[in-house]
C-alpha cells in the first residue's frame, strides 16, 4: 500500500500528434473494430484481409489475427452474439484497441527497435509483439506508413516506446 | 623510453593531437590511438595491477586479448569503470586511472601483498577464513576484490539504443577472410552484413606490406566498396559478443566514448565466422612482467598506431609466423634477437620494467620480450552456437569441428594461417559452400607449461593464477576443467580464457599425464567481451519496464487526488485524497457502508464465451453448475486447476443461449483467457466455442452501498431498479448517452451493489455522472484498499491472497458441487483424492483478537504449542472501521471444527492469542444486499 502516482507520468491525450526526426506518430480514428470468429471466417470475410507486408488501401478491411479470427476495421455495423447461419461469433471491440499511424521515410527503422521486422518475410497474420506488447501491425495507404493496434490499456506504453525509438532513430 | 612512436605510416591522424592524463600525469596522443597505444607511445609500460598480488602489469595484447590494462576513465565529469585500455579510443581530455591500484599503477600501496604469495595460493580463503565464520571476513574480502569501482552517480542520458535486424549472411570479422567472404556473398546476391570490432577494417592486414599485389589499405577499400556496391552493409566498431538460438547474434555497436553501445539483435540465416586467432602466452618464470607482450600485439601497435613497443627486443616463438614479425620490427628500428623456447628454461629479468631475459646460462639485456607459444583460434562464438571443437596436432590448437546449423568458420579461426589459403576458404564460404580441410605451411613445435619447473610462471595474468596453482588444484582433485576454473579463478572476468585457457588446460593435462584433448575445455558463454548492462537494458526501464495497463479514468482519478499504485498489472487508485492514508481509507469504508462507494472496477475480466457449445464448455470449466443459468442471470463460481485447487473466482453472466460473459479477477484475466483457450482446444470442438477477451473494450464502474440504487435512479436509465424487478445476481442491458450499458447486480462488499459496464471511451462521461449523482447522497469514490477491507469484513476471499496453491473449493466452504455435480468439470478427479479428503486440510476461517488488541500481522503463523508446529497462517488482516476492531482471515488446519478455539499466533518471535471464528464478521445474514 503506497502512493506511486509520481512514478507514472500523466497519460498524454490520445489525440496528441508527435513529430520528430521526420517521423509522424498520430492516433488513427476508426469508426468501428469488430471481432469475428468462426471456422471459415477468413473465407467468409468480404473485406480485403490485411497481411504482411502488403499495403492496405481500403477504408474498410479486416485483419487476420489467427486462422479462425479476424478484426474487421471500419466495417458495417454487425449484431453481436453467435450467428448460427454463418457459424460466427461477433463482438464489438472498438474500444479494446487503441490505433496509431506511424509514417515517415524511416518509420520501419523506428519499428525495428521494437520487433524483428522484415519486408522480405511475409505473413498472413498481422499479430506481432512490438516493444513487448501484443499488437496488430501492417502497412496502411503507403509504403512508409504503418498502422498499429494495441490493447487500450497499453496505449501509453506503446506511444512512449515509439517516442523513444523515434528519438534514437 | 623503451616503447615509443615511430614515423611509420599508421592509422592515427598525426594532425590531431589529443591531451589526456593517466594516474594524474599529462600525456599526448593522436586521434586514432587507443589509451594503451597512446601510453606506450609515451613510454608508459605499467598500466595496471593484477587482481590478487597487485603485481605491475603492462599490456599483453593490442586489442580484446589484453587482460592487464584496465582503467577507470573520466571524461567531461562522467566516470566509466573497467575500460580496457587496448580497446578504448583516445579522446581529448580523458582522465584515466588504473583500477586495482592506489595511488597509481606505478606505485601501488598494496603491492606488498606479493610478499605473502606463498600463503595466498588458489583457494586460500576457502581454507583460511573458515574460523570463526566466513561471514566475518567476507565484507573485507569483497571490498578488496573486484576491479574498478562503479560510480554512484546516475549517468543521465546514458541509454542504449536497441535494434532488431535480419540478414541472409552475417560475416563476423573484418580481416582478410571476413572481407573476402562478405564480398563473395554480396556479389552472389545475398543480403550481407559484415561486422568488425575495430573502427577500421582490415584485421591483421595492416601489418603486411601488400596483399594480392596491392597495398593493404587499397585492398581493404576495394573489398569494402565491392561489398556495399552489391548491397551489403558494413558495421565497424561493432562486436559480435554472443551467438544465441536460431541464428540470433548479439552485436554491440560502439559509438563515441561515454555513450552506451547500440544493441543489434541480428537474426542471420547464415553466419560466416572469420574471427581470427590470437597469440598465446608462453609460460616461463616472470612472464607477467610489464614488457612481456604478444608478438602479434607488438605488430599491431606498430601497424595501427606507429608505436614500437621496445628498442631491444627478445622474440621468443615456437612458430613460423614470427618470421614476418621479426622483419617488420627490425625495419621499424628495433634491435631484435630470436630465442627458441625449446633451448632451455626462460626467465624474464627485472621488476616493473623488463631488464632482460635469461635462458640457461645465457643472459640477454633487452627491454621487451615478445612471446608466442602458437596461435589460438578465437572459437568463442563457435562454441556459443554449440559447435564442436577438434584437436589439430599440426597446429596444436582446438579448431572448429562439427558445425552448428548455419555457421561456417574461415580463415585463421579455422586454422588457415596462410593468407592465400584463408582467402580461398573465405571465398568458398561466401559463395555458400563449405570449405574443406586446407593445407598449411604453418609450423610449430609443441610448447606447453612444464609442471614442476622452478619459478613463478603465470597462466592467468589478470587473476594471478600460476602454474603452481594449477598443480595445487590437481593435487586437491579439482581436475575437471570446470572445477579448475572455479577453484583457481582461471579464465574468469574480462579475459574469459582468451589468453589463459589453453595454458591452463595444457598445464592440467601435463600434471595428469593426459593428452590435452582429453582434458577438454571450459564452456564459453556470452558476452565475448565486457559490455555495459545498459546495453541489455535499453529503454526497458522505469515506466517501460513491464509497463502497467492504464485506466480510461486515470485523469479523473488524478483530478480526485488518487494515490495510484500497481494492482494486478494495472495502475489503479489505492485511495483518494491527501493526508494520512489509513484515515482516508477508513473514511472511504464508512462512506461505502453508510452511503455508497464509487469504484473503478474496469480491470475486472470481461471474457465472452460464444458458440453452440458455450453452455457445455462453461459448465465444464466451472466447478459450479452453470448450465442451469438463465439468460440475464449471474452466478458466482470457481475455476479450478486440474489439480483441483482454486485458480480464480468470480461471476459469470449469461447474455443469451449461446453467449456468456466471465468476470474473472482483475489480475487473472490473462491466465483465465489462456486457460479457456487451452481447454477449448483440448477435448472440445474449437469450431463451436470461441473466446473473445473484451476486458479492455469495457470499463466498469461499481456503485456499492445502501444508497447505490438512489444513485442509479439519478442517472435516469431505462431500467427498473426496484429489487423485485432487478434482483441480486441478475443483469440488465440498457443505454447511457446512447451507448450500450450493462448493469450487473452483484456485490463484493455485502451491500447493495451495481456494476456498470460501458465502452472505454464513454467511461469518463458515465463516471462524472455517477460521481455527480453521488454527491448529494454523500457517496464518493473509493480505492482498492477500502474495497479490500469491505470484502474482508464479509469474509469474501481474494484468490491468491486468501488461498494458496493447494486450496480447494471445499476448503472455502463450497463443497456441494464436488459431491453433487453430475457432469465432468476441470479438477473433478483431484477433488476426490485422499489428499482432498484429508481431515487436516487448511480451511478458511475468521480470526478475532481480544478486545483492545491490535491487528494480526498478515503471514503470521497460527501455532500449536505441543509439539510446536504451524497449523496455518493469517491471509488478510485489517482494522475494520465499520466494526471498530481488527478483523482477519486465515487458513488453518481443520478450520471448521476449530471455530471458537483460541490459538497462539506467532510472528517474528512474538506470540499472541486469537480466536477462530466464522469468516464473515459483518452482516452474516446478508440483509444489506437488498439495502
Amino acid at each position: 500500500m503506497r502512493d506511486d502516482s509520481e512514478k507514472w507520468d500523466v497519460p498524454q491525450p490520445i489525440d496528441c500528434v508527435h513529430k520528430a526526426n521526420g517521423i509522424t506518430l498520430a492516433p488513427a480514428t476508426l469508426s468501428r473494430q469488430v471481432l469475428f470468429s468462426g471456422p471459415s471466417v477468413l473465407a467468409q470475410t468480404e473485406q480485403p484481409i490485411a497481411s504482411w507486408p502488403d499495403i492496405v488501401a481500403a477504408h474498410s478491411y479486416a485483419l487476420s489475427i489467427r486462422r479462425d479470427r479476424v478484426l474487421q476495421v471500419n466495417g458495417p455495423a454487425a449484431s453481436e452474439g453467435w450467428h448460427g447461419d454463418t457459424c460466427q461469433a461477433v463482438t464489438d471491440a472498438s474500444d479494446a484497441y487503441a490505433v496509431f499511424d506511424i509514417s515517415g521515410e524511416r518509420s520501419l527503422e523506428v519499428l525495428k527497435r521494437g520487433a524483428e521486422l522484415s519486408l522480405d518475410v511475409p505473413s498472413k497474420s498481422v499479430a506481432r509483439i512490438l516493444f513487448n506488447l501484443g499488437v496488430f501491425l501492417y502497412r496502411y495507404e503507403a509504403e512508409t506508413k504503418f498502422r498499429i493496434h494495441v490493447a487500450s490499456g497499453h496505449a501509453e506504453a506503446l506511444v512512449r516506446s515509439l517516442k523513444v525509438a523515434i528519438a534514437a532513430s | 623510453m623503451t616503447s615509443h612512436r615511430t614515423s611509420r605510416v599508421a592509422l592515427i591522424d598525426r594532425l590531431q593531437p589529443l591531451r589526456f592524463s593517466f594516474d594524474g600525469k599529462e600525456y599526448q596522443g593522436y586521434k586514432g590511438d587507443t589509451l594503451a597505444s597512446a601510453l606506450l607511445a609515451n613510454g608508459v609500460r605499467v598500466m595496471g595491477r593484477s587482481f590478487k598480488y597487485h603485481r605491475p602489469r603492462g599490456p599483453w595484447g593490442a586489442w580484446v586479448d589484453d587482460p592487464n590494462a584496465i582503467m577507470t576513465v573520466t571524461l567531461n565529469g562522467r566516470t566509466f569503470p573497467n575500460c580496457p585500455a587496448t580497446t578504448t579510443p583516445l579522446v581529448e581530455g580523458m582522465q584515466a586511472r588504473a583500477v586495482n591500484a592506489w595511488p597509481s599503477a606505478a606505485f601501488d600501496i598494496k603491492s606488498g601483498l606479493d610478499v605473502f604469495h606463498r600463503w595466498l595460493s588458489a583457494g586460500f580463503y576457502y581454507k583460511t577464513f573458515m574460523w570463526p565464520n566466513w561471514h566475518l571476513f567476507e565484507p573485507m574480502i569483497r571490498k578488496m576484490a573486484g576491479l574498478g569501482d562503479i560510480s554512484r552517480d546516475v549517468l543521465k542520458g546514458y541509454s542504449a539504443d536497441q535494434v532488431f535486424d535480419h540478414c541472409q549472411v552475417l560475416v563476423i570479422g573484418g580481416g582478410a577472410a571476413g572481407l573476402a567472404a562478405a564480398r563473395a556473398a554480396a556479389e552472389a546476391g545475398k543480403g550481407v552484413v559484415l561486422v568488425d570490432d575495430h573502427p577500421v577494417l582490415g584485421g591483421g592486414l595492416h601489418q603486411m606490406p601488400e596483399i594480392e599485389g596491392i597495398a593493404p589499405a587499397d585492398w581493404i577499400a576495394e573489398q569494402a566498396s565491392a561489398i556495399t556496391s552489391a548491397g551489403g552493409r558494413i558495421l565497424t566498431a561493432t562486436t559480435a559478443f554472443g551467438v544465441y538460438d536460431h541464428g540470433l547474434v548479439g552485436l554491440a555497436e560502439n559509438g563515441p566514448f561515454g555513450t552506451a553501445p547500440r544493441l543489434h539483435r541480428m537474426r542471420a540465416e547464415r553466419i560466416v565466422l572469420a574471427t581470427g586467432a590470437l597469440d598465446r602466452p608462453i609460460t616461463f618464470t616472470g612472464n607477467d612482467r610489464p614488457g612481456v607482450m604478444s608478438v602479434d600485439g607488438a605488430c599491431e601497435y606498430l601497424a595501427r598506431y606507429g608505436v614500437l613497443v621496445g628498442r631491444r627486443i627478445a622474440l621468443v616463438s615456437n612458430n613460423s609466423l614470427a618470421d614476418a614479425a621479426e622483419v617488420m620490427l627490425k625495419e621499424a628500428g628495433a634491435q631484435l634477437i630470436r630465442l627458441n623456447p625449446h633451448d632451455g628454461p626462460l626467465q624474464a629479468l627485472g621488476g616493473k620494467q623488463t631488464k632482460g631475459i635469461s635462458q640457461g646460462s645465457q643472459h640477454h639485456a633487452v627491454d621487451t620480450i615478445l612471446a608466442s607459444g602458437g596461435m589460438t583460434p578465437l572459437v568463442h562464438l563457435w562454441r556459443h552456437a554449440g559447435g564442436k571443437l577438434d584437436w589439430c596436432e599440426i597446429r596444436q590448437a582446438l579448431l572448429p569441428g562439427t558445425a552448428p546449423d548455419g555457421m561456417v568458420a574461415v580463415g585463421a579461426v579455422n586454422g588457415a594461417f596462410d593468407l592465400d589459403v584463408s582467402l580461398s576458404e573465405a571465398r568458398t564460404a561466401g559463395a555458400g559452400k563449405t570449405p574443406g580441410v586446407s593445407p598449411t605451411s604453418y609450423g610449430l613445435a609443441a610448447l606447453w607449461p612444464d609442471p614442476g619447473s622452478k619459478g613463478r610462471q603465470w597462466i592467468d595474468f589478470q587473476h594471478d593464477v600460476t602454474l603452481k596453482d594449477v598443480e595445487l588444484a590437481a593435487r586437491e582433485n579439482y581436475v575437471s576443467v570446470e572445477h579448475l576454473k572455479r577453484y583457481t579463478t582461471l579464465g574468469m572476468a574480462s579475459d574469459q580464457g582468451k589468453t589463459s585457457n589453453m595454458a591452463g588446460l595444457a598445464a592440467m593435462a601435463a600434471v595428469q599425464g593426459r593428452p590435452l584433448p582429453e582434458v577438454g575445455t571450459t564452456t564459453f558463454r556470452p558476452p565475448f567481451v565486457p559490455v555495459p548492462l545498459e546495453m541489455y537494458h535499453g529503454h526497458h526501464g522505469k515506466q517501460l519496464w513491464h509497463p502497467l495497463k492504464r485506466l480510461a479514468l486515470e485523469p479523473q482519478h488524478r483530478a480526485a487526488e488518487a494515490a495510484l499504485g500497481e494492482y494486478g498489472g494495472w495502475l489503479r487508485p489505492g485511495w483518494y485524497g491527501r493526508g494520512k492514508a489509513k484515515n482516508l481509507i477508513h473514511q472511504e469504508v464508512l462512506t461505502a457502508r453508510t452511503s455508497a462507494g464509487i469504484f473503478d472496477a474496469s480491470p475486472l475480466g470481461k471474457i465472452e464465451v460464444l458458440g453452440p457449445d458455450a453452455e457445455a464448455f462453461v459448465n465444464f470449466i466451472y466447478y459450479n453448475t452453470i448450465s442451469t443459468l438463465k439468460p440475464g442471470h449471474i452466478r458466482y463460481g470457481f475455476m479450478l486447476t486440474e489439480g483441483g485447487s482454486v485458480m480464480d473466482d468470480g461471476v459469470i453472466a449469461r447474455l443469451d443461449q449461446n453467449r456468456f460473459v466471465i468476470s474473472c479477477s482483475s489480475s487473472h484475466v490473462d491466465s483465465v483467457r489462456t486457460h479457456l483457450e487451452a481447454w477449448r482446444q483440448d477435448g472440445n470442438d474449437p469450431d463451436r466455442i470461441f473466446i473473445h477477451d473484451l476486458t479492455q473494450h469495457w470499463a466498469t464502474i461499481t456503485v456499492a452501498g445502501p444508497k447505490a440504487r438512489d444513485i442509479l435512479a439519478a442517472l435516469a436509465l431505462d431500467v427498473d431498479l426496484p429489487a423485485q424487478e432487478f434482483p441480486h445476481m441478475t443483469l440488465r442491458e440498457t443505454r447511457f448517452d446512447d451507448t450500450p450499458l450493462r448493469i450487473a447486480r452483484v456485490s463484493f462488499t455485502g451491500d447493495l451493489s451495481y456494476e456498470l459496464s460501458i465502452r472505454r471511451t464513454k467511461a469518463p462521461a458515465l463516471w462524472d455522472a455517477v460521481v455527480k449523482a453521488g454527491v448529494a447522497l454523500e457517496a464518493a469514490p473509493i480505492g482498492i484498499e477500502a474495497l479490500s477491507i469491505l470484502r474482508a469484513e464479509k469474509g469474501y476471499i481474494m484468490v491468491g491472497k486468501d488461498t494458496d496453491g493447494e486450496t480447494m473449493p471445499h476448503d472455502l466452504g463450497f463443497g456441494i458441487p464436488r459431491l453433487k455435480k453430475p457432469v465432468a468439470f476441470i479438477g473433478d478427479r483431484s477433488l476426490h483424492s485422499d489428499k482432498a479428503n484429508a481431515s487436516n486440510r487448511k480451511a478458511l476461517v475468521g480470526l478475532a483478537v481480544p478486545t483492545g488488541d491490535t491487528l494480526l500481522p498478515t503471514g503470521a503463523h497460527l501455532v500449536e504449542d505441543t509439539p510446536p508446529r504451524s497449523l496455518g497462517y493469517v491471509t488478510s488482516s485489517y482494522d475494520s472501521p465499520t466494526l471498530g476492531h481488527p478483523i482477519a482471515l486465515g487458513l488453518v488446519e481443520n478450520g471448521a471444527a476449530r471455530i471458537g478455539e483460541t490459538v497462539s499466533v506467532w510472528h517474528l518471535g512474538d506470540i499472541r492469542k486469537a480466536t477462530i471464528c466464522a469468516p464473515c464478521a459483518f452482516d452474516p445474514e446478508g440483509e444489506r444486499l437488498n439495502a
